[in-house]
């Protein structure tokens, strides 16, 4: 039905909530076609009928209903019955596959821990080889860089007491810059200590770096750029606080006896 | 109306709409605030419609829990949150005075003075909201007696249009049109309100 201004007539009815009797129907029909006029002046004539609203003198209300209003509000949602509900057939069935999938995964659980600890000793076992490897790199590097020098020089240093059986070899090369201390048979020290590495160069001790041992009391340690190895005289190996110090403090563990 | 700016303005439904959201949330306080906002406005509504003090804020207390029920269901697009207030008051009450009918009949309801006239300062206090009102006012003033008369009885005694037709000794066709062309106005007063208001028609 097209639109028309009986349309709008009953929008007007509608919008103020009078009863359009007969014509509902009709009016009905009307919107439910599609009038986007009357769609708008539906809701447009109801806007328009809340200014009426402005004749009515406002009212304070009683104090006492506000908080009467706000305490009749409904909360969340009430907590369970006092009986419980019969659980149906099929919340039994649901029970009885929770329990088997609760078991399945305790079960799998384990089977997850057995596995983490399987690869943490794998990786523990690769780190170890992985270190070896890297040491053997080393040694090779060296011997790359320092040992296959043609100006290498190489000095046997040996224990002093605290630790007499502490033995190392110190190679250089001047063109290098470069020493390699290669130690064995070394004390651990505490986590405050490390062994450091001298170099005697006119009679007066250089700092030529920091090192530790492994557990088994080796050690490797390379020195670069290391200032008098053209007048170094002979080295050795003191225990002195982490980090080092520029003048020898501790105790002398590795001496050199250099050549006559 | 509202107590920080005109209900029709572009701050007012912002305001009252993030209230609503909170409503949403289930937050009391913004239902408080709503109704510290509104309530008086509603009840004197409500209190013309029903001329009854117990009714009027029975239907204060249903309006509102059904903003706390109901607060996603507000369509911002459709108009400011006051309206859909004042509609869903004016709807609960014509209800309920159509339900006692023929006992209480449209003039017989007298204003209850066991409530408190708000003053002006309570419900309007600020420019803007006394602007608004004065805005319907003057729209409404302007309104011919017989168009404004056929408005009133339906809005507020909630009569349909053959009671009209009944009570003002007017053919039911004179009737109608009386109430298209009195909305008419009406609409063209708002739209050209929200207008000026940033609102557009």
């Amino acid at each position: 039905m097209a639109h028309n201004e009986r349309f709008e007539e009953l929008a007007a009815l509608q919008a103020l909530g009078m009863p359009l009797g007969g014509e509902a129907p009709d009016f009905a029909r009307h919107l439910d076609e599609g009038c986007p006029v009357c769609e708008e002046l539906l809701a447009d004539f109801r806007l328009a009928a809340t200014t009426l609203s402005v004749e009515a003198p406002p009212r304070r209300p009683r104090p006492e209903l506000r908080g009467r209003i706000l305490a009749s509000l409904p909360g969340p949602a009430a907590a369970p019955a006092v009986r419980p509900a019969p659980v149906p057939r099929t919340a039994w069935w649901l029970a009885a596959a929770a329990a088997i999938l609760f078991v399945f995964i305790l079960w799998d659980d384990a089977r997850v821990r057995r596995q983490r600890e399987e690869l943490r000793s794998q990786t523990a076992q690769l780190s170890g080889e992985l270190a070896r490897a890297q040491a053997e790199t080393a040694r090779r590097d060296l011997r790359v860089r320092v040992l296959e020098s043609d100006d290498v020089k190489v000095l046997y240093l040996g224990g002093k007491d605290p630790q007499p059986g502490a033995r190392a070899k110190v190679f250089w090369s001047e063109k290098a810059k470069t020493g390699v201390i290669l130690a064995g048979n070394l004390a651990p020290l505490p986590p405050g200590k490390q062994y450091e590495l001298w170099v005697f160069a006119e009679g007066k001790p250089v700092a030529a770096g920091v090192f530790d041992a492994d557990s088994s009391g080796r050690a490797l340690f390379e020195s670069k750029n290391l200032p008098g190895l053209a007048s170094a005289q002979n080295f050795a190996v003191t225990i002195e606080p982490r980090g080092g110090v520029p003048q020898p403090t501790g105790p002398v563990v590795l001496v050199g006896t250099p050549a006559a | 109306m509202c107590s920080r700016s005109s209900p029709m303005s572009s701050e007012s439904p912002e305001t009252d709409r993030a209230l609503v959201a909170r409503i949403e949330s289930r937050d009391t306080d913004a239902l408080a605030l709503l109704y510290d906002r509104h309530s008086a406005r509603l009840l004197g509504l409500a209190q013309r419609i029903l001329g009854d003090t117990g009714e009027a804020e029975e239907i204060l207390q249903e309006v509102f829990l059904y903003v706390w029920r109901a607060a996603a269901t507000f369509d911002s697009s459709r108009g400011p949150v006051l309206a859909w207030l004042l509609v869903a008051t004016r709807s609960r009450a014509i209800d309920r005075l159509r339900s006692r009918r023929p006992s209480v009949r449209a003039g017989g309801r007298g204003q209850n003075a066991a409530l408190d006239p708000a003053s002006g300062e309570d419900v309007e206090a600020d420019a803007a909201s006394r602007e608004w009102e004065a805005r319907c006012r003057e729209a409404i003033g302007q309104l011919p007696q017989d168009q404004r008369r056929a408005l009133e009885l339906a809005y507020f005694e909630g009569l349909t249009h053959q009671e009209i037709a009944e009570a003002t000794s007017s053919p039911l066709g004179t009737v109608k049109t009386r109430v298209r062309l009195g909305l008419m106005k009406l609409r063209e007063s708002v739209r050209s309100y929200r207008k000026s208001e940033g609102h557009g028609a």
